[in-house]
């Protein structure tokens, strides 16, 4: 269970002054909804561990997770775009998600190549992010995502941009994805991704 | 290939490692021209070496001034047990660390224009600073100081700096021995003429000089020695000047702190015998410091012969130089 | 290795002590060092009257000077180095342009005694092109004074500062630069949107390093200033030392240097940091830009073109003056050519690790730099200045005090001259380094920090791949300053057995004139050989980048 309560947050030198309180249970997807600048991306930023909070609290299964650098957080980010290092090729940038030095097993590489040949990019483990479309790229951080294998999926706009037939792939992943138990956390302005996905609202 | 190589990285990888000074090798400090391989360095390594059945090791540090420096810096525990390349601009600096130890050894060899009694050091070579001149530019040199000084401005001449170079220093005290107290004017009179004044005697003969920047560069006239006699070149010569030339004598002398001191000894009155002499006049480009009688080269017949030394006498050179320096900035500096 | 209550993966060296620590120790040494050498200077003799700085006029002279040539050196260095830096911008295309690019490395490593040779050759009084224009115009042209000074400074740091331009020009994105292809901006304009915001962040290191670089130059300023009037205080610092042997006036002398020195080091690092807030992500791609045709286009090609000239007639004076001599070496063998041999393998014994070694540690220093906030950074920056500000002499000479009990004999002495050199070549190096290192964009770096890319993984995954050209080149200038050093070297005393620039001076020694020239040429060749073989890497890399860059602009367009 993902418990966030009384988490405010303010910009530098800025007026506003955000507040959330939500919980979200495994299995779950959350999807939060408002206006561009309302505070979508901070959240999930703040979850992640790229901002710091005023004042609340961020608790996983009952663990504070405030104090934890991103690299400690159960989470793993997919946004709109930039999501993979443009100097790598696909296969490492997936593997980097299972282990930072790349010591992969036998299993995890061929997990990569599977999933790969699952999103319809069989033979792109040494392509590199700048020969691939947006879809494609996107299928690959998604990928590398799920091969995380951390229980919070946080994403920001994940399908924003992306031609119909990847956009269906992606959520049918996700879907999968969170019938296998993992918590999702999603902002999208679309009607349709928040339909499918989501199980609960966090108007803003 | 890699079998050849073998050797030539022993050589640069074994200095590293070695470290011990054996007791009975004998370390001299001294400049780079002297122990190139071109310099009188390794034929007077070898000779004595023969000589003595110990070893002969150089330390090459940058110039006089360094030795000294790095006598002064390593005080009582320095290696050295000879210091070999003082001149008489350097030797009362070096008199006063008290760091030198006195000779014993008879001084009636010498050949030098001046009369040399002194209980620290042994002279091992002299010669004159000169204004050496490119011939096919420069066909009528000066004929003396006094003409240089006065000479139109079209005569550009290369000096060095006397706060950073032996000859520039040489130059100082040269018009300071001919003019006295008028020498301050005479440098006023003199610097339309001066086309640069580099930091080093290198930095003039080599980028200026020989690259025809102007026609006259101060140095020594014993340089025309080695263009005469090695690249077979009569066109550098040095100029003759009437009020005669400053004198320069290169020196050596026994370290206090050495516990070599009997085979520094033997190396100092070595250094008056032909076997040491005989590869000064066309190694270090000098006079020999003892009558080396027909074995001195035929070209050194050909080179001036000035009619008065002017020798100003060093301890006075030592009290007075920055007096001396003073002087000569304020007339350079307008 | 340590498991967290959420299974993540500690990288290596990546606590925080590892990341300031080696950077911080050798940040502090550096200081620590100087501090020490100037003590250690008056702790050998009395304190100096400090009130002899203003009241003697010929040390009020001398401050004056080098403030004043200093000045107009960096000015006009910076101002060509500029134009060229855009002209290489503007056209990417230019043939040559990788030669060129060569050559301005190589001009900064040149040894004193080479360059000034060479440049007297072209531009002295009997100069090639002295003679060319004293034939065709009325123009009288004297090299000897301020003239010669500048034109000296200009050849080395003109094309160090429109080396480290290209590069900040090269980082500005590829997002913006398109933009501003299509709405064609032009001039002024075109200048306040691309160029100057990424010149803006490189400029005040620039200038601080050049200017540094003038006030402590000496051979330069005695051989082409003309006389006593153009002293340094980097001479008079020298004279004391080596002639008078009052170090107090030196420590004093080394003091007011330091203080200028490091005065304007700090105003300018505190500008460029507060300024250095844009990420850059690295996008060499070519993109024509709306101002690099018609004239303009000649205009450049006229600039290049009299800029390779103005750098090349010299090294061409230094190739036909050394050819004789090199090719009688290279003929005749025997003595001179094994000692030419074995002082090549000496030179790159010691250059290479001082190389290494410079690399190394700038990496440390500034990777404390980026981790830590902004004091270290400061830090950092101000303490990799050090070895310019302190005149060599000074620092040898306290080395010197400090080291000596530990010194076995003179031939440790090349190890640590290796040291210095590696020292001294700091400055340089991590001012190529820092741009690349530093400039991670966000979303790189968010995306690092949470797959846990830190410490050595980090370096691993993301500096190693994108610093790989900027390291290379870095490594050659460490290398080439070391190769072509006679200071430092010829300070601690070497055995019989010289390198290169020892046996260069050896040879001058010995009025071996001709050998020398030859030597002289063959220093260049091999510091030409450093600058192109260390570049190969970065060479292949870019090509394979330049393809993949066509893709990823098509695939960008797609969706943008």
């Amino acid at each position: 269970m993902l418990e966030v309560k009384g988490l405010t947050f303010r910009y530098p030198e800025t007026e506003t002054i955000w507040r959330f309180t939500f919980g979200v249970d495994h299995g779950e997807c959350i999807a939060i909804n408002g206006p561009s600048g309302s505070g979508k991306s901070t959240l999930l930023n703040l979850l992640a561990g790229f901002l710091t909070p005023e004042s609340g609290t961020i608790r996983w299964e009952n663990r504070l997770l405030n104090e934890l650098p991103p690299w400690e957080r159960p989470v793993t980010s997919l946004f709109q775009e930039h999501n993979l290092f443009e100097h790598l090729d696909v296969q490492t940038n997936i593997g980097l998600g299972i282990h930072p030095g790349l010591k992969l097993t036998r299993t995890q590489k061929e997990a990569i190549s599977h999933g790969l040949v699952s999103v319809g990019m069989t033979g792109f483990e040494r392509r590199m992010p700048g020969d691939l479309s947006g879809g494609q790229r996107q299928r690959v951080a998604l990928l590398r995502a799920l091969l995380r294998d951390q229980p919070i999926l946080l994403l920001d706009e994940p399908l924003t941009g992306l031609d119909a037939e990847a956009r269906t792939q992606l959520r049918a992943l996700l879907l999968r994805h969170k019938a296998a138990g993992k918590v999702l956390v999603l902002a999208s302005h679309d009607q349709e991704d928040r339909k499918i996905l989501a199980d609960k609202l966090l108007n803003l | 290939m890699l079998r050849q190589s073998l050797p030539l990285l022993a050589a640069i990888s074994l200095p590293l490692v070695a470290n011990a000074t054996d007791n009975n090798t004998l370390t001299v400090y001294t400049h780079p021209s002297f122990a190139a391989d071109w310099g009188p360095g390794p034929g007077v390594k070898e000779a004595f070496e023969q000589q003595c059945g110990c070893s002969l090791d150089y330390v090459v540090l940058e110039s006089g001034g360094d030795i000294l420096q790095r006598l002064r810096l390593e005080g009582q525990s320095t290696d050295a047990d000879v210091v070999l390349g003082l001149d008489t601009g350097t030797m009362e600096t070096a008199r006063q660390t008290g760091l030198l130890a006195p000779h014993d050894i008879k001084l009636d060899a010498l050949d030098l224009p001046v009369d040399w009694q002194d209980s620290l050091f042994v002279p091992y070579d002299w010669g004159y600073f000169a204004f050496v001149y490119d011939t096919e530019e420069l066909p009528d040199p000066p004929k003396s100081l006094e003409e240089l000084v006065n000479a139109p401005n079209d005569l550009q001449v290369i000096i060095q700096d006397p706060r950073t170079s032996t000859p520039g220093l040489g130059l100082l005290l040269w018009m300071k021995a001919v003019y006295g107290d008028r020498a301050g004017e005479k440098w006023q009179a003199l610097s339309d003429n001066i086309l640069t004044t580099t930091k080093s005697w290198s930095d003039g003969y080599f980028s200026l000089f020989m690259n025809g920047e102007a026609p006259m560069i101060l140095s020594y006239s014993t340089s025309p020695a080695y263009h005469m006699a090695i690249d077979k070149t009569d066109r550098y010569q040095a100029a003759e000047f009437e009020e005669g030339h400053y004198l320069q004598v290169e020196v050596a002398a026994m370290v206090e702190p050495s516990d070599q001191k009997d085979l520094a000894g033997e190396f100092l009155r070595f250094i008056l015998t032909p076997d040491f002499q005989r590869h000064i006049p066309l190694k270090n480009v000098m006079y020999p410091a003892i009558d080396l009688g027909d074995e001195l080269p035929d070209v050194f017949a050909r080179l001036i012969q000035p009619d008065a030394t002017l020798f100003i006498d060093p301890a006075r050179v030592a009290e007075r130089r920055k007096a001396w320096l003073d002087e000569w900035l304020n007339a350079m500096i307008p | 290795m340590r498991h967290s209550p959420f299974g993540y993966t500690q990288a290596p060296f990546s606590h925080p002590a590892w990341q300031i620590g080696p950077g911080l120790t050798i940040a502090c040494g550096l200081i620590a060092l100087t501090v020490t050498g100037v003590a250690a200077l008056l702790w050998q003799a009395h304190l100096p009257e400090v009130s002899e700085l203003w009241r003697n006029r010929y040390l009020n002279n001398v401050i004056r000077f080098t403030v004043w040539q200093a000045t107009v050196s960096t000015a006009l260095s910076l101002l060509l180095g500029l134009f060229i830096a855009l002209a290489l911008v503007r056209q990417p295309r230019f043939p040559g342009r990788r030669l060129l690019l060569r050559v301005m490395e190589l001009s900064l490593v040149l040894p004193t005694i080479v360059a000034v040779s060479g440049l007297v050759a072209v531009y002295g009084r009997h100069g090639w092109l002295t003679a060319i224009v004293e034939q065709w115009t009325t123009v009288r042209w004297n090299l000897y004074g301020l003239n010669g000074i500048v034109l000296a400074h200009v050849f080395f740091n003109a094309p160090l500062a429109g080396r480290i331009l290209l590069q900040a020009l090269e980082s500005v994105p590829a997002p913006r630069r398109r933009i501003a292809s299509q709405l064609g901006l032009k001039g002024r304009w075109l200048w306040r949107t691309l160029d100057w915001p990424a010149v803006r962040r490189v400029l005040p290191g620039v200038a601080a390093l050049v200017f540094t670089l003038c006030f402590t130059s000496f051979a330069i300023v005695m051989t082409l200033g003309g006389g006593p009037a153009s002293t340094t205080l980097e001479v008079a610092i020298y004279q004391s030392l080596r002639f008078e042997f009052d170090f107090g006036r030196a420590a004093l002398l080394a003091v007011v240097q330091l203080l200028i020195c490091g005065a304007l080091w700090f105003l300018m690092v505190r500008r460029s940091l507060s300024a250095n807030l844009s990420p850059a992500r690295e996008f060499p791609e070519s993109i024509p830009r709306p101002d690099s045709q018609g004239v303009r286009r000649l205009q450049d090609v006229a600039l290049l073109l009299c800029f390779s000239l103005f750098l090349l007639l010299p090294l061409a004076a230094v190739l036909f003056r050394g050819l004789p001599g090199l090719a009688t070496v290279a003929i005749n063998g025997g003595q001179p050519l094994n000692e030419m041999t074995e002082a090549t393998l000496r030179s790159f014994a010691i250059a290479l690790p001082a190389g290494a070694f410079s690399v190394f540690s700038g990496l440390l220093v500034l990777s404390m730099s980026s981790r830590g906030g902004g004091h270290l950074s400061r830090l950092s920056s101000v303490a990799t200045a050090v070895p310019l500000m302190v005149p060599p002499i000074v620092l040898g000479t306290a080395l010197f005090l400090l080291l000596r009990p530990s010194l076995g004999n003179s031939y440790d002495g090349l190890a640590l001259v290796a040291l210095i050199n590696g020292v001294m070549a700091l400055p340089f190096v991590t001012q190529l380094m820092r741009g690349p290192l530093n400039n991670l964009d966000k979303s790189t770096v968010r995306q690092a920090d949470q797959l846990g890319l830190r410490g050595w993984y980090r370096w691993r995954w993301l500096h190693w791949p994108r610093l790989k050209r900027p390291l290379a080149l870095a490594m050659a200038y460490g290398t080439g300053l070391s190769l072509g050093d006679f200071g430092v070297i010829a300070l601690f005393g070497t055995p019989g057995q010289p390198t290169i620039p020892v046996l260069l001076y050896q040879q001058l020694g010995s009025y071996r004139m001709d050998l020398a020239a030859g030597t002289a040429l063959w220093l260049v060749c091999l510091l030409l050989l450093v600058f192109a073989a260390f570049s190969l890497p970065g060479y292949r890399r870019n090509h394979r980048n330049l393809a993949g860059n066509v893709f990823k602009a098509l695939a960008e367009g797609r969706h943008a």
